[in-house]
């Protein structure tokens, strides 16, 4: 009976190590996850957090500098709210008007994110898409085009 | 057509209905000729959910778009084989198959030679077909397969490129496999409580089942893993997203249970803690489907958000419930006659420390998984946890899990003496820090890749021990020549030597992670024409870009020549794909593969001038997690293979019933 217990303790203990480790690793690589309307609301307090934001894409305004590998586009929400991101890195594939953007980084500057990481979201990625906006002369027009427009 | 689908469906819950309430007034009444007609019903089930299923396939195939589902994930262009997998696209058809594999293994169940005459059946099918009900009802009322559309369009949206990959074929099915798998030991589980009765016919066919659902689910995590590195184009393979995790969590269980299982068929101890471990999987898979269906995460992964999930939440609350009643209720009984641990240095302890290992994992996966929810219902505000957390958290734990694995084989049932761990480690020990030390001076200095290599040193070491002193011992007494004797050795003890098998493909996978995570470079660069990028000894010539065409998609390539060491490697062409139907390209990226590193080379823009910029990444060890991926099939597909083997099945002993 007494081994028992002590391997049970022994199970506790390895437990508790594991608790541990994740009471510990929690703080430092946790983030939190905001709406756009709540993040530019208390942009300041923010600031050192490594905060999740969604928003749609607003295509017009990508601009892709090839040479510095730098991503700037502005995102916005439901609420007509305007968002401006800075990406050091290259754009996601389906990176078009409207679609889903999760943003993490850090809100550094009043306005501007600055993202580490840009992943898309369609909002319908397992619902099929849209048929009414597709144009067959746009895969044309997109080849031929640079992606920055302005 | 469209009658006859839905026929198909709402019969199929009829039915489900029926023979569950047939099946549990038979186990009442005790009257054989009720549970029959339940049997009946079982097959009428499975007839069902393939009519169904065919029926899916029959629109998809013939592009029928005024049906909904057909509308939405194929067009007319679409490859045939695309057309019938759309079958798993989307929410209404996905259900559809995990119904028809659930149907499928009760009809698996009722009618196998192991299990004929055998008294658990009408309560494992039961519980079965508590789970096929559920699911008709979700076809029938929230996720519709067979949806009529008021107008015919004359062509589909078709289908999301990113599901255009061998990957997706094969990645979904091996999934719901795994998933609806583990309701089948969960079954035999409940059964086994219900009638008071765990003996070792029931630990046999239920660790058969698990190890068959293991199988599948890592298949699936392994297909997925693949996919996302082949097709994503970001280089990775594991991203720690609440889906993903959604799969690792009773992956974990799972494989805590298929351990600790041996020691109750030995020792009869840890009762409690394998039904637990089989409900908690179980209820992973459903609260899984929960997170995948329902949008309370931010995923990148996520299906249209629905009210689905929250179906599979109360389903999977009430299965819980019930399930920790029926324990509860039987709780003395099983505590009864349990055995003792004799020794620390025992096989015992060392397989309760991995079960602790890998629950403690499962749990701290649950714990990053759900934190946003959790934070924002205490503090109103989603806090996250990334990749970070997950690698900082996991990393020590399945190295440790790692360490136990290496060890274990070696430790003695009961107890190990100090003579008998010093012959059996001496020298695996020795292989370990002599590997360790070689790394450190061949310049590796991350201490992380040296622990963790060192300790696969050591279980390969371990492991081929086991395998050489087996052979050993064998030809003393049978003279053959080594290979027949291997072969003989391992096919007596099929789950033994399979489970090393397996343990052996999980050392490849971590060889693989390990390197990958620790030792990746990556350079993004916009070149011109004629110019080259460098990485590490490799030098990338950008000699072409140009575009073509294949079917309806156009596809833009940029053409590259690869050299090592300034030796030419070939030409290879990352693409960017433009479906057709989609606006948005997707990557095809060009890898070379070898044993020793990936290169891994995406085309991700291109300027008016030609310029175009790449990205480039030298990922090591990356081969090896597709090699143990294939030794963990190999291995887990020998320990369930049927075949003639000593360990036969045991008849039925336990309490009789009168009906079967």
């Amino acid at each position: 009976m007494k081994k028992n217990t002590l391997v049970m303790l022994g199970g506790f203990i390895i437990a508790g190590a594991i608790v541990f480790l994740l009471m510990a690793a929690t703080p430092g690589s946790s983030g939190i996850e905001l709406t756009m309307k709540q993040l530019l609301a208390t942009q300041g307090q923010h600031k050192d957090d490594f905060v999740t934001v969604e928003g749609l894409l607003i295509e017009k305004s990508i601009k892709w500098n090839p040479d510095k590998i730098q991503l700037k586009f502005d995102v916005k929400d439901n609420d007509g709210n305007i968002m401006h991101v800075v990406h050091n890195g290259i754009k996601p594939d389906n990176f078009s008007e409207g679609v889903i953007t999760i943003l993490q980084g850090s809100p550094t500057t009043k306005d501007t994110f600055k993202a580490e990481t840009v992943k898309t979201r369609c909002p319908s990625k397992y619902e099929g898409k849209d048929m009414k906006d597709y144009d067959p002369k746009k895969h044309e027009k997109l080849l031929n085009q640079p992606p920055h427009e302005k | 057509m469209y009658l006859f689908a839905n026929a198909t469906i709402y019969i199929g819950l009829a039915l489900a209905i029926y023979s569950l309430l047939i099946m549990t007034l038979g186990i009442s009444t005790k009257n054989q000729k009720l549970v029959n007609s339940g049997k009946g019903g079982v097959i009428a089930l499975f007839v069902c959910a393939g009519l169904a299923m065919s029926s899916l396939f029959y629109l998809l195939g013939s592009s029928q778009f005024q049906y909904e589902y057909v509308r939405d994930y194929t067009s007319s262009e679409l490859p045939v084989i695309y057309k019938l997998t759309a079958l798993w696209a989307g929410n209404a058809g996905s259900l559809l198959l995990w119904t028809f594999f659930l149907t499928l293994y009760m009809m698996m169940i009722t009618f196998s030679r192991k299990m004929n005459g055998n008294p658990m059946i009408p309560y494992i099918i039961s519980i079965l077909l508590a789970n096929a009900v559920f699911f008709f009802f979700i076809l029938g009322f929230v996720a519709k397969p067979f949806l009529l559309l008021d107008q015919i369009p004359t062509e589909g949206k078709g289908l999301n490129p990113m599901l255009q990959n061998p990957g997706m074929i094969i990645h979904p099915v091996t999934l719901y496999l795994g998933y609806v798998g583990l309701s089948v030991p969960f079954a035999f589980a409940m059964a086994a409580l219900i009638m008071k009765n765990m003996d070792d016919f029931w630990i046999k066919m239920t660790r058969r089942w698990t190890i068959i659902a293991w199988l599948f689910l890592s298949l699936g995590n392994i297909f997925g893993g693949q996919w996302a590195y082949v097709e994503l184009g970001w280089g990775g393979y594991w991203a720690w997203d609440p889906v993903e995790n959604a799969s690792f969590m009773p992956w974990l269980t799972a494989t805590a249970f298929l351990h600790s299982v041996m020691i109750q068929e030995r020792k009869n101890m840890l009762k409690v803690w394998n039904i637990s471990l089989i409900i908690i999987s179980y209820a992973l898979t459903l609260f899984g489907t929960f997170l995948v269906r329902s949008g309370v995460l931010t995923s990148v992964h996520a299906f249209a958000n629905s009210n689905l999930g929250l179906y599979f939440l109360i389903f999977m609350g009430i299965a819980v419930i019930m399930a920790l009643y029926v324990l509860m209720s039987r709780y003395n009984l099983i505590k009864r006659s349990a055995g003792e641990f004799t020794s620390f240095a025992s096989k015992e302890s060392s397989f309760l420390i991995n079960n602790l290992l890998l629950v403690g994992a499962a749990f701290a996966v649950f714990w990053g998984t759900i934190f946003p929810l959790v934070s924002e219902a205490v503090r109103g505000t989603k806090v996250t946890v990334g990749t970070p957390f997950f690698n900082k958290v996991e990393a020590p734990i399945l190295l440790s899990m790692m360490f136990v694995m290496a060890v274990c084989p070696l430790l003695a049932w009961q107890r190990s003496t100090i003579k008998n761990l010093r012959e059996n480690f001496l020298l695996p020990a020795i292989v370990a820090v002599i590997a360790m030390i070689l790394m450190v001076v061949l310049g590796m200095t991350k201490a992380w890749a040296v622990i963790g290599y060192g300790v696969i040193a050591l279980l390969l070491v371990t492991h081929y021990l086991e395998f050489y002193r087996g052979v050993k011992a064998r030809r003393k007494m049978t003279k053959e020549n080594p290979l027949l004797a291997l072969y003989r050795l391992t096919v007596k003890n099929r789950r033994r030597y399979g489970g090393y098998l397996v343990h052996l493909g999980i050392a490849c996978i971590t060889m693989g992670i390990i390197g990958s995570q620790n030792y990746d470079v990556q350079t993004m660069k916009t070149i011109e024409l004629g110019k080259s990028i460098e990485i590490n000894n490799y030098r990338i010539n950008y000699d072409k870009l140009d575009q073509k065409k294949e079917g309806i998609n156009d596809i833009v390539y940029a053409q590259v020549t690869v050299f090592k060491d300034g030796k030419r490697l070939g030409s290879y062409e990352p693409e960017k794909v433009f479906y057709g139907h989609w606006d948005q390209p997707s990557s095809e990226v060009a890898i070379i593969s070898s044993f020793k590193e990936d290169l891994y080379i995406v085309l991700s823009a291109w300027e008016d001038d030609g310029r175009a910029t790449f990205i480039v990444k030298v990922n090591p060890m990356m081969s090896w997690l597709w090699i143990g991926s294939f030794m963990i099939v190999i291995g887990s597909l020998f320990a369930v293979w049927n075949g003639r083997y000593q360990n036969v099945t045991p008849r039925y002993t336990g309490v009789r019933r009168e009906v079967f």
